[in-house]
């Protein structure tokens, strides 16, 4: 397996993809607890985190390897952890705790199927857990979502930077098929400056005075001013970190809206549909949060109807509905889980919505 | 143009490696590819698939319905995949382990008895290589040569000593006379 290999072109899977890439943008400590579809992270990390004299700790939990994560985040170094699902349902309330302590973990969720234990199927039913979470308190976390293994690649290095950025938890939410696959990718050096830490990492205090990160507050004005800080900071986060890919909204008379590794799907049904000659748009929200709301509002100005498509009952769809703010009828298309609608079905659905 | 391939048969045939040694091959002859798999919970005897898609445009999507050629290497993959084979599509078929039948007039079936002349060849386990090697003369979308340069990329440095003997089933594979049956 590769580190760094800028102009050379690999078929790697997924899985591996995030995992390498997780290394060239410096990750220092990886803890985990095994779990398919995203088990690869874990093995692949095992080898390079030792080859490369780094922390590589196969956790008792998912909850233990969460929380050390965050113990290491606390020192000042780039941690991460990678599950799925059911497992990332346990380290909600970690979550929570890394958001009020501000602690930049990356978490790399690659969604299989539930609820429960559910099974390996891929799905898309993480979308809630991931841009809402299941964790205390008033809370935002990053959510990433690539469509394919080279925008995994591209993104494993953005959560690492977004994190220390803002020193703000970032998930990278793939799903089983893209972790799953394999496909051609680069792996470019880490394209973002490092982050200057020592200002509030815990480092030792030798030499200066000591530091505390904690989330518990002693006063009901403190806890106001740190919650006013931390929206303060997702404002900022929103106003600057929108990603999303469009393509023919131009002119279109639907907009069909996809997320992840399903966009890939409905962007060739879309340009399929475009070559008929109807009238078809396609966006994809490439940040989850901060979710693209004022771009979608602004197509909904000029558009008659949306369509959103998802692997799960509809999630998504609810912030569509929320940008919108009722201008335009959002309609949805989607199935639990398995495998992905195909060009056909796909094609039969926003030809319904049309109708 | 975007072309599918599903490769067929129980674990240890050797199934996903040659899907990705296909792959490579289509990543050095500078197309867009996915490979993506399908298996139970078995290390080897249960049944496993993998599909590659190769596009010259973006992928459109990893796992179709149908698929433009199909190998199967035993009958389990056989009953399973015979029906998913495009119209006008083909369907390679293991006769040393899969009946040799066609339950349908609208695609062709190729026939070759891949496992017995792995092991003429001297090793059973080379059926994977030749089944590429009959699926390039079949599809023509390849050369031999992009083939062995793939197969090179895949092969672990510990597993560089079978590079000529996977070759050697690669070119068998394709010099293979063929038999086809159906439309």
């Amino acid at each position: 397996m590769v580190e760094c290999l800028a102009g050379k072109k690999v078929l790697t899977k997924g899985n591996y993809a995030i995992a390498n890439a997780a290394v060239i943008a410096g990750c220092d400590c990886y803890f985990g607890y095994p779990i398919t579809p995203q088990s690869e992270i874990g093995e692949f990390m095992s080898g390079k985190m030792q080859e490369l004299k780094k922390a590589y700790v196969s956790a008792e939990s998912e909850l233990a390897a969460i929380n050390m994560a965050l113990g290491a985040c606390a020192t000042g170094k780039k941690a991460m952890t990678s599950s799925s699902s059911c497992a990332v349902s346990l380290m909600q309330e970690a979550l929570s705790y890394a958001t009020s302590d501000e602690l930049p973990i990356v978490l790399v969720s690659v969604m299989r199927c539930g609820p429960g234990l559910g099974n390996i199927f891929p799905s898309q039913g993480d979308y809630n857990q991931s841009t809402i979470g299941g964790g205390d308190g008033d809370y935002k976390v990053i959510v990433l979502s690539p469509s394919n293994v080279q925008e995994a690649v591209d993104l494993t290095y953005k959560a690492f930077y977004l994190a220390q950025k803002y020193r703000n938890p970032v998930i990278l939410l793939a799903d089983g098929l893209l972790g799953q696959m394999m496909e051609p990718v680069e792996f470019s050096e880490y394209p973002y400056p490092e982050i200057d830490n020592s200002s509030w990492a815990l480092s030792g205090a030798k030499g200066r005075a000591a530091r505390i990160i904690r989330s518990y507050s002693p006063t009901e004005d403190f806890q106001c001013e740190h919650i006013r800080h931390l929206f303060k900071k997702y404002r900022i986060i929103q106003e600057n970190e929108v990603m999303f890919e469009e393509l023919y909204t131009e002119d279109a008379d639907i907009v069909v809206f996809s997320f992840g590794s399903l966009s890939r799907n409905v962007k060739a049904t879309v340009k399929n549909l475009r070559a008929e000659g109807l009238k078809v748009g396609f966006f994809r929200p490439i940040t989850l949060f901060p979710f693209p709301d004022k771009r979608i509002s602004e197509i909904a100005d000029r558009v008659d109807k949306f369509l959103t498509i998802e692997v799960n009952m509809g999630q998504m769809v609810r912030d569509i509905k929320l940008a919108v703010n009722g201008k335009i009828p959002v309609e949805f298309f989607g199935k639990p889980v398995g495998s992905w609608p195909s060009v056909e079905d796909i094609e039969v659905a926003i030809k319904g919505a049309m109708s | 143009m975007e072309k599918n391939f599903v490769i067929a048969g129980f674990g240890g045939q050797g199934v996903l490696l040659a899907g990705e040694v296909l792959a490579n091959a289509f990543m050095l002859d500078n197309k867009n590819v996915t490979w993506y798999p399908s298996y139970g919970a078995e290390m080897r005897g249960g049944t496993v698939n993998c599909e590659v898609v190769m596009s010259d445009d973006e992928v459109s999507s990893v796992n179709k319905k149908e698929a433009d050629y199909v190998i199967v290497l035993n009958q389990a993959s056989f009953d399973k995949f015979e029906c998913k084979v495009k119209k006008g599509g083909y369907l390679i078929v293991n006769t040393s382990l899969a009946e040799q039948k066609e339950n349908r007039a609208d695609i062709h079936y190729i026939y070759a008895p891949i496992s017995k002349m792995a092991v003429d060849l001297g090793n059973v386990k080379m059926a994977n290589m030749l089944a590429l090697g009959i699926l390039l003369k079949v599809g023509g979308f390849l050369s031999v040569d992009i083939l062995e340069k793939a197969l090179d990329v895949v092969l672990p440095v510990h597993r560089k000593n079978l590079l000529p003997l996977n070759k050697n089933a690669m070119e068998i594979g394709y010099k293979y006379d063929l038999l086809v049956a159906g439309c």
